[in-house]
């Protein structure tokens, strides 16, 4: 069984894209708990992570791990309890109103998602009422903004007034990131976190659950 | 030769000008129209209006084969270098992009095989469309792709450039160019999960798929040279905040034998060619020194990039470019701040020549009046012999 979920996590962490389908079939035939399946592949892109963190992997390497799970979770998912995903929270992602730009926030949509935060991804191009609405709809805790475009960052500010508005600012925290995205921006919009990689959403996530 | 021309040649050259040159990195409709005087055609307020939106739904395509928008284009270029040569640069990066066919009032395609949606900036003019991903999935797909356009796209440019040469260039030193680079076009047609498939599975596809824009991109440096244009601008990001987005034993693999072509292409045809890239380029600038580059622009302070260490990575190979910074300094800083930025950035890497001042990119809310204090500053502390002591 063990010898499984070490091989489920190679896998993810070596990025077999090719081979990640038939390994979980493979372990679920052979009677390992779904659940124990999910934590090798988490493990498996916790490596990957950290690879990331020491610079052998690069961003094409993370998208390729998120391609990675998604293969493997095709084949899972059918087999897992609705809770047993999304258990440590659920977070609100999006490209902010006037940007388009995916790809950090898809990055960090699979992270969060592979440990075990429930992701609400509404996509690009969001304007605030949105986000607002899937906060209260979800009772989520966390957001999650990306923006790329410098002349987009006001965007932003919008969603942060928006939220008092709707007086659910002290209800749920906000990270922000992106490559306009700075400490002084953070700071001038009034959210609560500035994530610099993909790979640090987690601990921030965490974080804005465990306050 | 005009001395803002020789100027811009001896830093290329890694020699001492008489000054530091300062290159004119700006794009934007707004701006440009602003300092000539003269208002664009009203293309944003057509494409918003919701009636002409509905009869561009549905004569799209006569739209494109109209010509309108590549005219547009023609007419936009050579219009963005009469504002540089209005603001006293001494270079300037003319793009020339008639890529764009519209498929209905809201998207586009590219002749690459990327889909965009239209955008305007916030004066409601028409900006340069958002990508939104690729149209070329597999090697079926990109077998099947109509490439008609591409090869029409040299003596087009060739002709706008022609007009542009013959009116300024004895008056500013002209990079040229244009979307996009080899490797943004071999991973944004494919959008970027397939293409980090496609590297794990399918390498002699990206290949092909390299070659062929390399062969292109040395259709448009001949298109450039025979229009007379002294320097082109290889412009493709490569890295973003952090980091390249491949690794660069990757980069180096697919792209080197390409690069050293286009290189070695622009200089044979008596052209200097500078790198543009976005981001944290540090693992790369060996590397584009080696790949035979003249200079290496953008330099982002944002992406961490310190001028002083590029300067001693590779400041006896490559002509810096750019690094003033366009999230703050050149957006809403005081003149004091601008003043610092331009004093600072001299300082480290002007010493000795081989640096071109400017900006590292342009976006819509850039600051008229904070591009001429950036000027100015230059005229204060870019004469040499630096004064760099007392900076």
């Amino acid at each position: 069984m063990g010898d499984y979920t070490e091989k489920i996590e190679k896998a993810v962490s070596d990025l077999e894209l090719e081979s990640i389908s038939g390994l979980i079939g493979e372990a679920l035939e052979g009677g390992v708990d779904p659940l124990e399946i999910l934590r090798g592949m988490s493990a498996g892109m916790t490596k990957v992570g950290e690879l990331f963190e020491r610079g052998e992997y690069f961003l094409a390497d993370l998208v390729l791990a998120g391609e990675v799970m998604k293969e493997g979770v095709k084949v899972l998912e059918p087999h897992l309890k609705p809770e047993s995903m999304g258990a440590k929270g659920t977070v609100v992602i999006c490209t902010v109103k006037g940007d388009i730009h995916d790809i950090g926030k898809n990055l960090v949509g699979t992270m969060l998602s592979s440990a075990g935060f429930k992701v609400i991804d509404l996509g690009v191009d969001v304007h605030e009422d949105r986000i607002v609405d899937a906060v209260r709809e979800h009772d989520a805790r966390g957001i999650g903004l990306s923006a790329l475009l410098t002349s987009m960052v006001d965007s932003i500010g919008d969603v942060v007034k928006a939220l008092e508005r709707a007086e659910l600012r002290d209800k749920v925290k906000i990270a922000i990131g992106g490559a306009c995205t700075t400490e002084e921006l953070a700071r001038r919009m009034r959210v609560d976190a500035l994530g610099r990689e993909a790979v640090e959403a987690v601990k921030i996530f965490e974080s804005f659950m465990a306050s | 030769m005009d001395s803002k021309l020789k100027r811009v040649v001896d830093a290329l050259e890694l020699r001492v000008p008489d000054r530091v040159p300062v290159m004119d990195v700006m794009e934007e409709y707004s701006n440009i129209y602003a300092i000539l005087g003269k208002k664009p055609l009203p293309l944003g307020a057509l494409f918003s209006n919701p009636y002409a939106r509905k009869i561009i739904d549905r004569v799209a395509n006569l739209v494109n084969r109209s010509g309108l928008m590549n005219r547009e284009m023609d007419r936009f270029s050579y219009d963005r270098t009469a504002a540089s040569v209005k603001m006293g640069y001494d270079a300037t990066w003319v793009m020339h992009v008639p890529i764009w066919k519209f498929s209905d009032s809201r998207t586009a395609t590219d002749i690459y095989g990327r889909y965009y949606e239209v955008v305007f900036d916030k004066k409601g003019n028409l900006s340069t469309p958002m990508y939104k991903g690729g149209l070329i999935k597999s090697p079926d797909d990109w077998k099947a792709w109509d490439k008609s356009d591409l090869f029409k796209f040299p003596e087009r440019t060739n002709k706008a450039f022609k007009r542009i040469q013959k009116d300024f260039g004895d008056k500013i030193f002209v990079f040229a160019g244009f979307l996009f680079g080899l490797f943004e076009n071999s991973w944004q047609p494919l959008g970027f999960e397939r293409f980090a498939v496609a590297i794990r599975a399918e390498k002699q596809f990206l290949k092909r798929v390299i070659k062929f824009y390399e062969d292109h991109f040395c259709m448009m440096l001949e298109a450039w040279a025979d229009a007379d244009v002294p320097g082109a601008i290889y412009t493709d990001d490569q890295a973003f905040r952090s980091g390249t987005m491949i690794s660069p034993k990757i980069h180096k693999e697919l792209y080197t034998e390409s690069f050293q072509r286009i290189t070695e292409t622009a200089h044979k045809l008596g052209m200097k060619i500078v790198v543009h890239s976005c981001g944290n380029v540090y693992p790369l600038l060996e590397w584009f020194a080696e790949c035979g580059f003249d200079g290496v622009h953008a330099l982002e302070p944002t992406a961490g990039i310190e001028l002083g260490k590029v300067k001693e990575m590779v400041g006896d190979r490559l002509c810096i470019v750019g690094n003033i910074d366009i999230t703050h300094i050149l957006v809403d800083a005081s003149r004091d701040e601008v003043f610092e930025a331009v004093k600072q950035s001299i300082k480290a890497a002007g010493e000795g020549g081989g640096y071109i001042l400017a900006p590292t990119n342009s976006h819509e809310d850039m600051s008229i009046d904070r591009l001429r204090w950036m000027l100015e500053a230059v005229e204060e502390y870019g004469y040499y012999p630096l004064k760099i002591q007392s900076l």
